[in-house]
């Protein structure tokens, strides 16, 4: 039962399907499992350092600059992204030449930017979120839920891209579509 | 029309960023339930991503791939600012509503990633009138969701109400954002389907025919 209202608590919380952060990249990654894979795990590291960060940044930054938050958050991610590249470069060549493109994908988008500030935002709401743990644990679970709606999608990808589906619906049209449906759903559990 | 045109004017129809690229599709389905909230995105996106693209166009090419895609990302964070506080001016309360998807603006994929493998192949009045027609690519299809969710969802057009029998309130959930765009894409592949098609016969046709 505890697994049961943790997937809800998870499903609800997602945020392609409740907030379409990174919905796109989804898309990009969408043509096979391994890309999907490959870039759900990265944005997962990406969402999980990244909101170490963000809670420095969050904690450090006086309330009159706040406009610059997302500059900061830039640079945060930036430094990831030239970390993550260097580390798998050091890890084998065959690694890196087969990583790269995900780290270049995954870096600067909505799924890992979005996730920051809707952490922020909450943490911001509730001042009993304001702890590192809890952004630690929210950027993990925003990659988390990254993976979980790139499993819903892959399940049904090849469907939605059959010939059975017409022409101008096939694709990335009936994806959109077939996402509302889940999305539907998840908003029925809240 | 020759491929050049094509590649200078197709951001409105022939390859639309939302449409056609998938990208930055985060606020039209979350943000453009209503059309003050696309005025207000129409706003955000254009004076970002055209003042940010023109100026990253003066980013060094010699630099490596990574270091330019960091410097866009921070040019558009920087360019941000004094965009928000100019929109804080004309949306005060429009830009509440946006909330996080003004930022995430900034990081769109057109700023970040099309520079590089799009506009800046291109010479730079070229570049500058194919990021105008892409910026009202994007415009046109904000604003159109906008309206018609608007009309659907709540029954009224900029806050006025117009006489609807029918009004699907699921229109302005997320979920209605999605399958509203989902439809929309496939109505537009459908038609460019079908001009492509008339062009083809068009040009395989005799003199006499045409």
């Amino acid at each position: 039962m505890f697994l049961i209202d943790e997937l809800i608590a998870l499903l609800a919380a997602n945020l392609i399907l409740s907030q379409a952060l990174g919905t796109s990249t989804m898309f990009i990654a969408a043509d096979s499992k391994k890309n999907m894979l490959a870039t759900s795990c990265i944005i997962t590291i990406f969402t999980t350092l990244g909101s170490v960060g963000a809670y420095f940044i969050d904690s450090l930054l006086p309330d009159q600059l706040a406009d610059l938050r997302l500059l900061l958050y830039t640079v945060i991610i930036g430094v990831l992204y030239v970390v993550m590249l260097t580390v798998s470069y050091y890890a084998g060549k065959g690694w890196f030449a087969d990583f790269r493109k995900y780290i270049h994908v995954s870096a600067f988008n909505c799924a890992v930017m979005g996730t920051l500030f809707t952490i922020s935002g909450k943490a911001a709401e509730d001042s009993s979120s304001f702890d590192l743990g809890w952004y630690i644990s929210a950027g993990f679970e925003a990659g988390i839920g990254f993976v979980i709606a790139a499993l819903l999608l892959a399940a049904a990808y090849r469907k939605l891209n059959s010939a059975k589906v017409p022409e101008a619906f096939r694709g990335f049209p009936a994806m959109l579509v077939y996402l509302g449906i889940i999305s539907m759903a998840v908003y029925s559990l809240k | 029309m020759n491929s050049r045109k094509k590649a200078l004017l197709g951001g409105v129809l022939g390859d639309n960023i939302v449409l056609s690229g998938l990208m930055v599709i985060s606020p039209v389905i979350i943000c453009g339930d209503t059309l003050k909230n696309a005025e207000a995105l129409v706003y955000a996106f254009t004076a970002l991503t055209f003042l940010s693209v023109l100026i990253c166009s003066f980013v060094p090419e010699r630099l490596p791939y990574t270091v330019k895609i960091i410097l866009y990302a921070m040019i558009s964070a920087v360019i941000y600012i004094p965009v928000k506080l100019a929109a804080q001016e004309f949306f005060p309360g429009v830009i509440e509503r946006i909330g996080i998807y003004f930022p995430l603006l900034a990081v769109n994929s057109l700023i970040v990633f099309q520079t590089e493998a799009r506009f800046f192949r291109m010479k730079r009045t070229d570049m500058a009138v194919s990021l105008i027609f892409c910026i009202i690519g994007f415009d046109a299809v904000m604003l159109i969701t906008g309206v018609l969710r608007e009309l659907f969802a709540y029954g009224t057009i900029n806050n006025r109400i117009v006489d609807m029998n029918t009004v699907i309130s699921g229109l302005s959930h997320p979920f209605g954002g999605f399958i509203f765009l989902g439809l929309m894409c496939g109505v537009y592949r459908f038609i460019r389907g079908l001009i492509s098609k008339n062009n083809e016969v068009r040009s395989n046709a005799d003199v006499s025919d045409r």
